[in-house]
């Protein structure tokens, strides 16, 4: 009895280091977002202070509003969110029902390239996009973003269509629905929960990827998460309104997250019905 | 009963690379009847239902459907409808959505389909379940509203593939019976693939026994039962299974470990066989030839003697095993026309 309690108490304590350690900075950031420029630099840092939306308005309304960049990051996001998806879903599904050859390699090479350090590729990529003349615009970051998110978006779907039995689609058949009445009616409904996986995870890629978009795009393309460090300059820094940038960045993906939970968790629970089993 | 739902498989051989899972089978199904593919796991009896179903395709043969040429055609354009051993119902819709499925693939309206749906699933009695969801259903539940799925639709065919195997052994009876009574009420013509001969006994009008990719014989359950036509088939049913020992004709008489059992039919040559004998007809007397009783299995309403015939093992069914102890002397004797005698060659029949 003893014991279990103690390790009852062991495992909230480390738990809570773990909450800790990753609210922090999220704590952090929202405290600092409604603080005025003085209150952010006091020393010991206030705890208790009086709240003002000055920072967001400054970077949502001020000449240094970041709406435009917020923008840019939607674009991309969808633009590769949309793009991955199209050709993810008909691609997992024909690599899971297929007998395509190579296909036990393909996992491989899925991994093989999410392995990879960017630094690695990003020169070739650089070259690759000044050729075809597609530096610094939508299509080319786009393009760059699927290369990632694709294999990966693919890998992770192939194993919720290999979850499907087989003779879920025979008896699509013999029920005279065609391929692809099978695959709308019958298939994709009992994938949605690993496609609201696989759309949150290709979203927040995008959303949150740096290095390529600094490198390859930066002018007239301009994401949040570029446009973020306007508010750090050799001078100063401007913490109130880094920290409103941050919060605001950080919303579409708590609310993708919270819309995709219902869709996930429906997902694991449709799939469960008994009475499975090999002919 | 006439009507559509006509059968023929024409050499109908189906290879899985060098493997050949069907080696030229064929048969024929009237309008109608029920019809059962009865074999061990492995024997081709799935394969050739889904070849029925258009599932599969065969490496050669010809699959004919109420006259006409089916091979070539997909399961979509058929027109059968299948019970799946595993159900195969679609978790995401309810049990209403799951058989309306087929109908809305006809294009029916809604109108239509209502009351189709309703009509089906209150003939196996699911009438009340139909908005819940697979996953909210018991096994033998499921299982209905697979059957409602496959009858809402008037299939020309209706396949079953093992639907009872997944269902415990009190449902499995009762299944059973309403199986047959289903059918009977629909007039349709059934397929049933099982590895259970107890099935196929009760519910087939007729039935195909399925050996390594072949059909070793096709009739009505008793006449199978009463005269199998090869060692294998009489190994299969019966259960216990048909006691299959070596002997010799000698003399008009059928010899057993070196003493005659019975009488021959008249006609046959001194030859080696292959004696068979049910358990059933193997009487325990007190006249006859002498046997030890080596083991008692009491299963309540019959009983198994385990017997040692001057070496050669033969088994009995009687009717109440109290009297018999381990190691009783008893003395068995075997009508003439219980004798089933067969090559051990060619492990056909003697025909007498």
């Amino acid at each position: 009895m003893k014991t279990k309690h103690l390790r009852a108490i062991g495992l909230l304590i480390v738990t809570g280091i773990f909450i800790l350690a990753w609210v922090f900075p999220i704590f952090w950031s929202v405290l600092n977002s409604l603080k005025n420029e003085q209150d952010v630099l006091a020393y010991p840092p206030k705890l208790f202070f009086e709240p003002t939306l000055a920072a967001y308005r400054s970077v949502l309304f001020g000449p240094q509003s970041i709406l435009p960049n917020l923008w840019s990051s939607f674009v991309i996001s969808a633009g590769t969110t949309i793009l991955t998806m199209a050709i993810a879903i008909p691609a997992a599904y024909a690599l899971a029902r297929l007998r395509v050859p190579g296909s036990r390699w393909a996992g491989f090479y899925v991994l093989a390239t999410q392995m990879l350090p960017p630094v690695g590729i990003i020169i070739p990529y650089f070259l690759i996009l000044r050729n075809i003349g597609w530096m610094d615009t939508y299509q080319g970051i786009i393009l760059i973003y699927l290369s990632f998110s694709l294999p990966f978006a693919i890998w992770l779907m192939v194993s919720y269509f290999e979850d499907i039995p087989f003779e879920m689609e025979e008896a699509a058949a013999v029920d005279g629905a065609s391929r692809l009445t099978t695959l709308r009616r019958i298939i994709l409904p009992q994938v949605q929960g690993g496609i609201a996986v696989t759309i949150v995870f290709v979203f927040l890629n995008a959303w949150n990827e740096f290095l390529f978009a600094v490198v390859l795009s930066g002018n007239t393309v301009r994401p949040v998460t570029i446009a973020m460090f306007n508010f750090v300059s050799v001078e100063q820094t401007l913490w109130t309104q880094l920290a409103a940038v941050s919060v605001i960045a950080m919303l579409p993906v708590v609310i993708l997250g919270i819309l995709a939970q219902k869709h996930i968790v429906k997902g694991l629970t449709v799939g469960a019905v008994k009475g499975g089993g090999r002919r | 009963m006439t009507g559509p739902g006509k059968v023929r498989f024409e050499d109908v051989v189906k290879m899985h690379g060098n493997f050949a899972a069907l080696k030229g089978v064929e048969f024929e199904i009237e309008p109608g009847e029920f019809f059962a593919l009865l074999g061990p796991s492995g024997s081709g009896k799935s394969t050739t239902l889904r070849i029925l179903a258009g599932l599969d395709m065969p490496t050669r043969g010809r699959v004919i459907l109420d006259d006409q040429d089916v091979t070539a055609q997909d399961a979509r354009e058929r027109d059968v409808a299948m019970v799946f051993q595993s159900y195969a119902l679609y978790p995401h819709m309810t049990v209403a959505q799951n058989i309306a499925f087929p109908l809305e693939m006809e294009k029916k309206s809604k109108a239509e389909i209502e009351p189709l749906v309703r009509e089906a699933a209150r003939k196996v009695r699911i009438d009340h379940l139909l908005d819940r969801r697979p996953g909210q259903l018991s096994g033998g539940q499921q299982q209905r509203c697979a059957l409602a799925r496959a009858i809402v639709r008037r299939a020309k065919l209706f396949l079953l593939d093992e639907p009872l195997s997944n269902l415990d052994a009190k449902l499995r009876l009762e299944t059973r019976a309403e199986l047959k009574r289903l059918q009977r009420d629909l007039g349709v013509t059934a397929v049933y693939v099982t590895h259970d001969q107890e099935e196929a006994m009760t519910l087939a009008d007729r039935m195909a026994v399925f050996m390594e990719g072949e059909i070793q014989q096709i009739g009505r359950p008793a006449d199978v039962f009463a005269r199998p036509n090869s060692i294998d088939v009489a190994g299969f049913i019966g259960s216990p299974p048909m006691n299959l020992l070596p002997g010799r004709i000698e003399g008009g008489q059928v010899v057993v470990a070196g003493k005659p059992l019975s009488t021959a039919p008249a006609g046959l040559a001194s030859r080696d066989v292959i004696v068979g004998v049910r358990p059933g007809a193997v009487q325990v007397n007190g006249t006859g030839r002498a046997a030890t009783v080596e083991f008692v299995e009491n299963l309540g309403d019959t009983a198994i003697l385990d017997l040692k015939l001057d070496g050669a093992p033969i088994r009995a069914r009687i009717s109440d095993g109290r009297p018999f102890a381990d190691g009783d002397q008893v003395a068995i004797t075997v009508a003439p026309q219980d004798v089933h005698l067969f090559d051990a060659e060619t492990r056909r029949r003697i025909e007498a």
